[in-house]
């Protein structure tokens, strides 16, 4: 089963400290990792510190402290069409409608609104909202929403998805149900996927590889490749396994 | 690569260093355009590219700043007496608006009964400008200290009581029906939950009255006064002493830079638990 | 139930007993005053529709109404363009900021009103004085409000922006300015009211037209029911002007509400 995996994404020695006045915070320290292409591959780290910033710097709108971010081979700076992102709060523009919202990325590539419309349409589809094109942000659910913020990021065809943990303000019904259709809409899209999660069963229910960072500052802590075949079982003893083994070395505290 | 020790530190001081090069920047900035201002204005006076007669320089205005302190004329006060005369009709009437209107609003917001008696009546008195009463107050009252005052008072009694009434409006409805379920009755509530969360929405309108009753003065000494800024702006006007105009804007501008200042200050003290 | 239904029909009359009592009092004061100093609502009626064929200083009412109207619509005009342009500018830019913005600070606290005077004094009474003071009156809520619209913006969304490659002017166009729509309607609304005021004080202070000018000319004439008159019609105004903007408020920002 060995196949030669192009590399998609190259962090080396990502550090980010913040300053303030007579203090200094050190969120992420000295991270480095690789994204194959086409891999769905989770973040999962504890509590609220280092992740976010550490996204902010692979796309591009947070500067780095040190260390180097290697887009298709190319060093990375700043936000590039080759990638786009799905937020962890509400970052849908509350005066836009959902086809506003997701057309926002063509509309600043400046395509037809035609065309636009068809390529957002799809998406909108895709993720279930078909009827809500015209609806406003407040009008829709907080899974709703999160909805549309995928469409809104698979609609601008990026390479690389970012997501930030996506479903983590959903309830846990509804967390399991837009699992199983990212991972329907991976299956057809085949993106290369980022995603965080602090959330240990979702992290081995999505990935095909995890990489397990430590809190405050974030560093990588260990890496575990997912094997199991997808759609998994949430019971499946093997899977109990995996999320068992990862438990143990998480300092996940609640 | 990992960071630490020395170099995290020269990191810091290095971002220190930025930082606050950044904001001595700006201050300089602000300060260079206030000075170039006044310079431009000087430089334009004395090389008579306008006449001095309708626009004096900055050094003119001071000159009359320190004559108006000892002399009467042309408007036959001293200075200190028409700033005295200005402070005491613009705070007399924005403090009986503040007395009357803020609890007025609070009711009404709160009690339906007042709020469906009196909201229509003020409905209708809102929409007329403040400076449309002066000649009614001033037919009805004369000019005196009453006339203005009042004349001030509807000026700040207007935002006084749309803000007081919105505000308490506002309360979050948890609160009361928490208050309530502890049995408190609906006036406690009114005073311990519906007051306290409107605090800021009135002390907002109390600026805004502030500021209404401040520049209302200047348009009440204008028309009918025999003393006060406003009316020394009027005689310099019709004296064709643009100094003295000039000069009274400035001072009318700075005490209302002063008091907006004053009331901020005290809000912000008054509000220090948000 | 039947409380109920009790309270409710006392809430639908108490607005009118109330207004009536407005009215009643305001013929019971004119009546103990002699009706000279203060009209009755009669007179005041029978004057306002006067003035609809006896025209005052060469115009009827809707003359000098139209001239107030055109005057306080052509200042708003530019305040509103001027405000929002340059509170962009500020909210955007520290240097623009810290020198524009500094330089306009040094005007702001004095009243429009005390610029008549010297407005007068530089350009006569004519109708660049008036939009003039209209202007000052009306700017710097908008600009304000501009400003501190612009700086509402949440990261998040800014992000969002360069995330999708937007441009700093479409950022500015597409997220920006609607998230500031809301802070800048509110300065226009306070800017309005404003100039409808500084544009009645220029007119009581020196203009040949004008519903300010139909003011003082009662005032000057002992014409008291004129007064009044011309004040209801300013307050009217003033009322629909407010009206108007709410309603364009809904029309602009659906998403909220």
């Amino acid at each position: 089963m060995e196949q030669i995996k192009t590399k998609k994404v190259e962090v080396r020695n990502l550090s980010k400290i913040f300053f303030q006045k007579n203090s200094s915070f050190e969120v992420v320290k000295d991270v480095s990792f690789d994204v194959y292409d086409g891999e769905f591959l989770v973040l999962l780290g504890p509590g609220r510190c280092g992740k976010t910033v550490l996204l902010n710097m692979l796309i591009g709108t947070e500067t780095r402290t040190s260390g180097e971010i290697h887009i298709n081979g190319a060093e990375s700076g700043k936000p590039s069409p080759a990638m786009s992102m799905v937020f962890q709060k509400k970052a849908l523009l509350p005066f836009k409608t959902v086809m506003e919202n997701v057309e926002l990325g063509l509309k600043f590539q400046k395509i037809e609104k035609e065309q636009r419309r068809k390529i957002c349409q799809k998406y909108i589809d895709l993720v279930g909202l078909h009827g809500f094109e015209n609806s406003y942000p407040h009008e829709l659910s907080g899974g709703m929403q999160q909805r549309a913020g995928i469409a809104r990021a698979y609609a601008v065809s990026p390479d690389i998805l970012i997501m930030d943990e996506p479903f983590g303000a959903l309830d846990a019904q509804t967390r399991y149900q837009m699992e199983e259709e990212l991972l329907q809409i991976w299956e057809k899209e085949r993106k290369t996927i980022i995603f965080v999660t602090n959330n240990i069963e979702e992290a081995v229910y999505l990935a095909d590889r995890i990489i397990l960072l430590s809190s405050c500052p974030a560093h990588v802590k260990a890496v575990f490749p997912i094997e199991l075949p997808k759609p998994r079982d949430l019971f499946d003893p093997e899977f109990l396994r995996i999320r068992e083994q990862i438990e143990t070395q998480t300092d996940l505290s609640l | 690569m990992e960071i630490k020790g020395n170099d995290l530190e020269k990191l810091r001081l290095d971002h220190k260093k930025i930082e606050n090069r950044n904001i001595f920047k700006f201050r300089i900035l602000t300060v260079m355009t206030i000075i170039i201002f006044f310079g431009l204005w000087q430089f334009v006076a004395d090389q008579g590219i306008v006449d001095s007669r309708t626009l004096p320089s900055p050094a003119k205005i001071y000159e009359t700043f320190l004559a108006k302190l000892t002399k009467k004329a042309p408007d036959g006060n001293l200075l200190s007496a028409n700033i005295l005369a200005s402070l005491q009709v613009s705070l007399f009437g924005f403090f009986s608006a503040v007395i009357i209107g803020v609890p007025l609003g609070l009711l009404m917001g709160w009690y339906k009964i007042l709020d469906k008696t009196l909201t229509p009546i003020f409905e209708i008195i809102r929409p007329i400008p403040p400076i449309a009463w002066i000649p009614i107050v001033v037919v009805w009252m004369g000019v005196g200290l009453s006339a203005k005052v009042l004349i001030i008072f509807f000026s700040a009694f207007v935002p006084c009581v749309i803000n007081s009434y919105t505000g308490i409006q506002l309360t979050n409805k948890t609160f009361i029906n928490v208050s309530q379920t502890f049995g408190a009755s609906n006036f406690t509530t009114f005073i311990k939950v519906g007051i306290p969360s409107s605090l800021p929405m009135v002390m907002t309108g109390i600026k805004i009255a502030l500021g209404n009753s401040w520049s209302t003065l200047v348009a009440a000494e204008m028309l009918a006064a025999s003393a006060g800024l406003g009316f020394m702006i009027q005689m310099g006007r019709q004296f064709a002493r643009a100094d003295v105009v000039v000069l009274g804007m400035v001072l009318i501008g700075v005490l209302g830079a002063i008091l907006s200042f004053l009331f901020s200050s005290l809000e912000k003290y008054l509000l220090r638990w948000k | 139930m039947e409380q109920f239904k009790k309270k409710n029909l006392i809430y639908q009359i108490l607005p009118l007993v109330s207004v009536s009592a407005l009215i009643l009092s305001w013929i019971a004061f004119s009546l103990a005053t002699g009706g000279i100093i203060f009209p009755g609502p009669a007179s005041v009626v029978r004057r306002i529709l006067k003035t609809f064929e006896t025209p005052i200083a060469g115009m009827t009412i809707i003359g000098h109404t139209l001239i107030s109207l055109k005057r306080v619509l052509t200042g708003l005009f530019i305040s509103c363009v001027s405000g929002i342009s340059i509170g962009i500018l500020v909210g955007s830019n520290r240097y623009l900021k810290a020198t524009l913005g500094s330089f306009l600070e040094i005007f702001r606290p004095i009243p429009p009103i005390a610029w008549i005077p010297i407005m007068i004094m530089w350009f006569g009474i004519g109708e660049l004085p008036k939009i003039l003071l209209i202007v000052l009156g009306s700017f710097f809520p908008v600009m304000l409000n501009t400003a501190s619209g612009i700086s509402l913006v949440n990261k998040i969304n800014l992000d969002v922006g360069q995330i999708f490659g937007g441009s700093k002017i479409s950022i500015l166009k597409e997220i920006v300015l609607p998230t500031a729509l809301p802070s800048i309607f509110s300065g226009i609304r306070t800017s309005v009211s404003c100039g409808w005021t500084v544009v009645l004080a220029a007119e009581m202070m020196g203009a040949q037209q004008g519903l300010g000018l139909l003011v003082m000319k009662g005032w000057g004439i002992n014409d008291m029911a004129l007064v009044l008159g011309a004040v209801i019609i300013i307050a009217f105004i003033g009322a629909m002007f407010s009206y108007l903007l709410k309603r364009a408020e809904r029309l602009l920002m659906p998403w909220n509400r």
